[in-house]
This record gives structure tokens, C-alpha cells and sequence, in this order.
């Protein structure tokens, strides 16, 4: 199973078209992490595994990968997206609610964890545009925000 | 720092407990949900088994007298940071001078304790190879007390950059175990278990049990069917746990938690096992509560699935925490 140096160069090459930071592949016996480092992909060694490491690009990641509406808020990994809280019952916004840039939209379950699916400007949410409970691919649309 | 500016009743600081004193009568302490305090200090990058606090008693309010990370989990007591909501079971970041206001519990999964984690844990002195604090020998944790208005507490690693601004399914809704919609329990029937008549051993899986008033840290005494001895029993004191059920004269059973002293003579009905002491820690006063029979090999495949559950937190978080920004956000 383990990977030879050619696919990971292989596989190097895949992840330097899209904009994803951080690609960690665990086989028996070993784990092979690779990150961006400026424009280039390299393997992450454990020293590297620093909090808060951030990476040479400049800017927020391209939220927009598939020419999608511009005001489309995207998963930033796989995982199940959820419009409330597992100890709430309200969601975190509806259909016409006002956000204001970096507020919560919903939330990405990735096995335990929860991460924040977080609007990219101010605006009214126009749509959500996958399910309460929908699993979700890299890049998939979530929010679809109008300006005000 | 933080300063506690909430007259904070009944507010401790704990890890997760003092193990390996009994033998010495000094009982185990330690925070009530013991997975609560250690998802905590997981999410921080902490030790699990770093010392919190542990807050039953609400509004709690503290004032942040530097930048410093924090973790909520526990009860969801609609925290906020100043006027901000915070989310439960999440790591979050104050700055100096914000103040983080917990309020009543709320929510589906009401519970009863909220727990505070700061980096590197709660920097309290060790006693006897623990931080919790031990109530009644007035040992450990923050002067061997409960916390006051005006106690001033320090984070071991105040400067440590922690990434915040994530959380975890919290364990009630990711390991949930319910009759009905109460709370359930797994009890391995104690010493003197069949020293009760058959109807009330009956009574006790099939009913329900309300947790009284007159619990606390020390024991949950419970109210429901009285069960009957078939014969009185008298028993010398002996060596009790945190989960043990004892059985007063009057029928309505007492269990013990973590404050509960090391040695008891009423007759033990049974025990809740150690992997489900923390759903009892988060019942409310109140709330009604259910017992389920288990045997000695559930019991250990119980721990070991709360153990792989916390396994499977430590693992997410470290890769989380170590990878790049822009995936956090």
C-alpha cells in the first residue's frame, strides 16, 4: 500500500490545480501529509505540524472553484453540512436572514468535529443550497448570499 | 488570568480525580463528566486530564485580564463573550478585558454542568498526584474550596496560540443512551442485590427514578418504588466507589459520585458503570432517570467505546489544529 515517490508527485500534481492546503493519506504503516508551501506543494514533516501554521499564500482561499454564482459560499472540505447546532433546534440562518462577514451560516460534521461554514461578505442569505443533514463534496455550494 | 466576578457557588476546580487514594480514605474528587472536562482540554491541545473548572450553579461570569483561548463544553449555558453568542462544546478566543457569561442550561439535552478549559489547564498546585479539589479534607484544586467572587485563577500555558473557533458533536447526541427519552444508566447489580425481594428488584429496571433535591457532588439520592430487603441487613462499613447504590432503611437508593466518602455500611444494590458516570454527573436535579442491567464484559466495552471515542477527538483536533488556515475556516 505504500505510495511510491512517483504518485505522490502524482498525486502533488492533482492537489497544486485545486486550492485545497491540506491533504493528510494514512496507509498501513505510514502517513504522508502535503500542504502549500507559496506556490508549490510539499510533504509536511511532524515538525511542521506547529499550531496556526499558515501556509505562503496570500489571501483567503478562491471560494468560487467552478465558476459557481459569486456570492456562493463553498465547503471547504468533505463533511456533512448542518444548518443548526446538534444542541439547538433553530438554524443558524434562513432564507432572507442579514449576515454580516464571517458570521456562522451552518456548520461542517466531519466525523466529531464541527467546523464553521462562515459567510464570505455581508449580505442576505438568497438560498441554502444543500440540505440540513446533505454529506457534501469538497467545493460543494452550502449558502448562496445577494448583496445588500 | 481570570477573575471570577459571579458569586461562584458550588464552582471547582477539577481534573480527573485523585486515583489511587482511597486506600488512604482520601476520595476521588474529580469533574462529574469526566468526558466533558477531558473534550475540553483535547480541543485546547491540553492533556485530557488537565485540570478545569466545573461550574453547576448559574449566571457564571469571569472577566479575561489577558488574551487567552478557552473551551466550553458541558451544559450548553448560552455563553457569551461580552454580547457575542458563543457555541457549545467549542473552542474560543478572548481577548483582555472581554467577559464570558454562561447562563441557565438550555437546549434538547438539557444538562447541568457546564466545564471551562484554559491552555496547559488550570494552574493549581498538584496534591497527592491530582488538581481537583477534595471538598471535604479542604485539599487541592483553588485553596481546597469552591470558587469565590474576586478568586483570581491562571492558565499553566496563558501564552500558548491555540486555533479556536471549532468545535465537537458533543458526546450526549454522539453516544446517546435513553429510555424513552430519559436519561439511562448501566448497573451491574451489587454484593447485595438478591439480599432485596424480586418485586423490588423488578421495580428497579422497570421504573423510573427521579433525582431529588439532596443531591450533590457526594451522592444523586433518588425517589421512586422503596425497595424491600428480604431480611434487614446490617452490614460493617466498608471500602465504596463513585456509581456504587446503596440503600438506606427508608428503600430510595443513594448514589454515590465524586465527592462521596471512601467508606459506607448501607447494603449496595449496584453499581452504574464507570463509562456512564458522566451522563448521571450532567442530569439535572429534577429529572427523571432509568437503570439498565448490564453484565461485567458490557461494562469494560463500554469504557472502551468512551475510550475510542476520545481517541477519535484527539486524533480530528491534532490534525485540525495542525493544518493549514485556510481549512479551518
Amino acid at each position: 500500500m505504500k505510495k511510491t515517490a512517483h504518485e505522490l508527485r502524482e498525486i502533488a500534481g492533482w492537489m497544486a490545480e485545486t486550492d485545497i492546503g491540506f491533504l493528510e493519506l494514512r496507509m498501513p504503516g505510514a502517513t504522508v501529509r502535503l500542504g502549500r508551501r507559496s506556490e508549490e506543494v510539499v510533504t509536511l514533516d511532524d515538525g511542521q505540524r506547529a499550531d496556526a501554521q499558515v501556509d505562503g499564500r496570500a489571501g483567503a482561499p478562491d471560494q468560487n472553484p467552478a465558476g459557481l454564482h459569486p456570492d456562493t459560499v463553498t465547503a471547504g472540505s468533505v463533511g456533512v453540512f448542518l444548518h443548526a447546532h446538534p444542541c439547538a433546534t433553530a438554524p443558524f440562518v434562513r432564507t432572507g436572514t442579514e449576515v454580516l462577514a464571517g458570521q456562522t451560516l451552518g456548520l461542517l460534521r466531519i466525523g466529531v468535529l464541527l467546523l464553521p461554514v462562515v459567510a464570505s461578505r455581508a449580505g442576505t442569505v438568497a438560498a441554502l443550497r444543500a440540505g440540513d443533514g446533505a454529506t457534501v463534496g469538497y467545493g460543494a455550494p452550502l449558502v448562496d448570499l445577494h448583496s445588500f | 488570568m481570570i477573575e471570577i466576578l459571579s458569586n461562584a457557588a458550588l464552582a471547582t476546580v477539577q481534573d480527573l480525580g485523585r486515583l489511587g487514594s482511597l486506600r488512604f480514605g482520601v476520595g476521588t474528587a474529580g469533574a462529574m463528566d469526566d468526558l466533558a472536562l477531558a473534550a475540553g482540554n483535547l480541543l485546547l491541545g491540553n492533556e485530557a486530564g488537565a485540570a478545569g473548572i466545573e461550574i453547576p450553579v448559574f449566571p457564571f461570569k469571569v472577566r479575561f485580564t489577558d488574551d487567552c483561548a478557552f473551551a466550553l463544553t458541558g451544559a450548553d449555558c448560552g455563553a457569551r463573550l461580552d454580547a457575542t453568542p458563543l457555541l457549545p462544546w467549542w473552542s474560543h478566543q478572548a481577548r483582555a478585558g472581554q467577559v464570558l457569561t454562561l447562563g441557565l442550561p438550555q437546549g434538547a439535552q438539557r444538562a447541568s454542568r457546564a466545564l471551562l478549559c484554559l491552555p496547559g489547564g488550570v494552574d493549581v498546585p498538584e496534591v497527592l498526584g491530582s488538581r481537583s479539589t477534595q471538598m471535604r479534607g479542604a485539599f487541592g484544586g483553588h485553596e481546597g474550596r469552591a470558587l469565590r467572587k474576586g478568586d483570581v485563577l491562571r492558565a499553566a500555558e496563558p501564552e500558548r496560540a491555540c486555533r479556536t473557533g471549532f468545535g465537537l458533536v458533543p458526546p450526549a447526541v454522539a453516544l446517546p443512551l435513553e429510555i424513552g427519552g430519559l436519561i439511562a444508566l448501566r448497573v451491574l447489580p451489587g454484593a447485595e442485590y438478591l439480599g432485596f425481594d424480586a418485586a423490588s428488584r423488578d421495580a428497579f429496571w422497570a421504573s423510573e427514578w427521579r433525582i431529588t433535591a439532596q443531591s450533590d457532588r457526594y451522592g444523586y439520592r433518588l425517589a421512586g418504588e422503596v425497595l424491600q430487603p428480604l431480611a434487614p441487613m446490617e452490614l460493617r462499613s466498608h471500602g465504596i466507589v463513585p456509581g456504587v447504590i446503596q440503600v438506606p432503611h427508608n428503600g430510595q437508593p443513594i448514589i454515590q459520585m465524586r465527592d462521596a466518602q471512601p467508606s459506607g455500611g448501607y447494603p449496595k444494590f449496584g453499581a452504574v458503570i464507570e463509562a456512564d458516570l458522566w451522563r448521571l454527573g450532567q442530569a439535572p436535579i429534577g429529572s427523571r432517570i432509568r437503570f439498565i442491567e448490564t453484565r461485567w464484559e458490557e461494562a469494560v466495552a463500554a469504557l472502551e467505546q468512551k475510550e475510542a471515542w476520545l481517541a477519535k477527538v484527539a486524533r480530528m483536533v491534532a490534525l485540525h489544529r495542525s493544518a493549514p488556515m485556510e481549512i479551518a475556516a
